[in-house]
């Protein structure tokens, strides 16, 4: 008995390394791209690395100086929340309707944006965009990453829907209530927090999205994400500034995500796993 | 007379049901179905250097073919993919083995396990660049502190695949693992405890009843994996754009530089649904297998 309890104490012990090691190992990363981007500017390159330094904010004043940093980050916001509108927009509508009326195909070719390579679109949008002239312009990036919100959104919200009592609706249809009234008055507040999660992983997503802005927009529209590139091609004695700038894109997503994880892999798998 | 009314009703709801609808599919259908056709019609045309269009035929197709970059491009994505999906499921199902066992996770760990795959792939390509630096990088100097030779990682046209996959599965791991510790809470607690009577070992039930029970979750994260490791971009494109030389270069990098870099927009769109077609094929592959592996 003693020995049974034993092995089970080194079991768990040696679970809690493992737990630590792999903590570690996911963390160190991003922990050193953070701390890089607080060092003086001798300090980031030094080798051997330090880990102990006098922290200075000098790498964010210098990029603000020397890039318009925070004009790509105003596009960001724009296509980002210009693309999460409109991806809840068309997409609760659709939720509804395919809960309801349980035929998917709508959702399921809203999915296609999700399995092809963005290439394959963009190779058209582009070639379409510039007969018209909106190339650069940010309805095109709007547009455009919409076809990344919008399944999103759709696959979130439906087993939200899914979980509404049919009887909650009928009782409404018998009170003589539009299916479009039952949709606004009755089924969105109950889902309030599907929208609340759909609206947030739509946003992370855009906000993540590299291909398409770097055709589609040009120098006054450029994203956060897009302009990446141009802080690498500063060289490599830039370190300072180019983490500076990382911690600064990763900061959105990661602050909400961290508002949503609970739910969070359920939402990202599109409906593929119920978790 | 109520008949009436009530198919009216239903007709009502029908017209309102489709126009709910509407705008997401009219928006689909704008933004990728008819794209879709219009690339399959680009995939037949060339364009001469002045961007005049002229129907080519299937000379875009037989041009790939012959196409050592294709070929190349064919086998750097299928390596990093084979790699990267090895690693992960792999590491994912260990790392899903530990939370589960560690039993109280709390949020604040979640959120650290979540934050590789949350944050852009193009940041995460951005703070390896610096780590993996030849020269000046955090993991050379860690791999001599442990007496281990230095590696050139992405600069080194022998090692750069290998470097990308271990790039991506730092990000992406988690999730794999994330989704396999939500097979492993809806196993039924009852198998385990038939196994422990019958004193079977854990490595035992592993092998024989959780591994099984599992296989189906297991596939479903390995179809969502491929899907995004068959068109690999933007780690590569941040860090190394296909370098050095044309090593890291992945059939989605060739055709996007084909199509935006040279212009060659009709023999990018060839390139671009042969590897649209490898990707659906991969899909419908694992589909049947998780069909296979289902209980």
């Amino acid at each position: 008995m003693t020995d049974a309890a034993n092995t089970d104490r080194w079991i768990r012990r040696l679970n809690l390394v493992q737990l630590v090691l792999a903590g570690v190992i996911i963390m160190a990363p991003t922990v050193w791209m953070v701390l890089s981007s607080f060092k003086p500017s001798f300090e980031v390159t030094a080798y051997p690395p330090t880990l102990v330094f006098s922290p200075t904010l000098d790498n964010y004043v210098e990029l603000t100086k020397t890039t318009p940093f925070l004009s790509y980050a105003l596009n960001s916001l724009i296509v980002t929340v210009g693309s999460t509108a409109l991806g809840l927009l068309f997409g609760i509508p659709a939720a509804f309707a395919v809960s309801w009326t349980r035929i998917s195909w709508p959702a399921i070719l809203t999915l296609a944006a999700r399995m092809a390579p963005g290439t394959l679109f963009l190779l058209p949008w582009y070639v379409m965009f510039r007969q018209i002239g909106m190339i650069g312009s940010f309805t095109a990036l709007i547009l455009s990453h919409a076809v990344i919100t919008l399944p999103i959104v759709i696959w979130v919200l439906l087993p939200s829907f899914d979980g509404i009592p049919r009887s909650v609706f009928e009782a409404a249809q018998v009170d003589g209530c539009s299916v479009t009234r039952i949709l606004w008055r009755i089924a969105l507040p109950l889902v309030a927090s599907g929208v609340a999660v759909s609206a947030i992983l739509a946003f992370v997503f855009s906000w993540n999205y590299f291909l398409f802005a770097l055709v589609l927009s040009n120098g006054d529209t450029k994203t956060l994400i897009a302009a990446a590139f141009n802080f690498i091609g500063e060289g490599s004695t830039q370190w300072g500034a180019l983490m500076a700038a990382a911690t600064l894109i990763a900061l959105p997503p990661l602050v909400l995500a961290a508002l949503v994880q609970r739910w969070l892999v359920s939402g990202l798998t599109l409906g593929a796993v119920k978790g | 007379m109520s008949d009436t009314a009530a198919t009216l009703t239903q007709d009502r709801q029908k017209l309102e049901m489709a126009a709910l609808s509407a705008p997401a599919v009219i928006f689909t259908v704008a933004m990728i179905a008819f794209p879709v056709v219009y690339t399959i019609w680009l995939g037949f045309q060339t364009f001469s250097s002045t961007g005049k269009q002229s129907f080519a035929g299937l000379a875009n197709y037989s041009r790939l073919v012959v196409d050592y970059e294709f070929w190349h491009g064919l086998w750097v994505t299928i390596a990093l993919y084979v790699l990267s999906l090895a690693l992960q499921i792999v590491f994912g199902v260990w790392l899903a083995l530990v939370l589960f066992h560690a039993k109280r996770l709390p949020g604040i760990v979640r959120s650290l396990f979540i934050s590789p795959f949350m944050m852009p792939p193009v940041v995460a390509g951005m703070m390896w660049l610096v780590i993996l630096d030849p020269s000046l990088g955090a993991a050379n100097y860690i791999l001599q502190s442990f007496g281990l030779p230095p590696s050139d990682w992405l600069a080194s046209p022998t090692w750069v695949i290998p470097t990308v996959a271990l790039i991506d599965s730092w990000q992406w791991t988690p999730y794999v693992a994330l989704i396999v510790l939500g097979g492993l809470q809806s196993l039924p607690p009852s198998v385990y405890e038939a196994a422990q009577i019958d004193g079977a070992s854990p490595l035992k039930t592993f092998q024989r009843i959780t591994l099984p029970l599992l296989l189906p979750t297991i596939v479903t994260a390995a179809i969502l994996r491929s899907v995004d490791l068959l068109r690999f971009f933007d780690i590569i494109y941040i860090t190394t754009q296909g370098g050095p030389g044309n090593a890291s270069n992945t059939l989605n990098i060739y055709g996007f530089r084909v199509g935006f870099e040279f212009f060659n927009i009709g023999y990018a769109s060839a390139l671009m649904l042969t590897l649209t077609a490898i990707v659906f094929g991969a899909v419908l592959a694992f589909n049947r297998l998780r069909g296979a592996v289902a209980w």
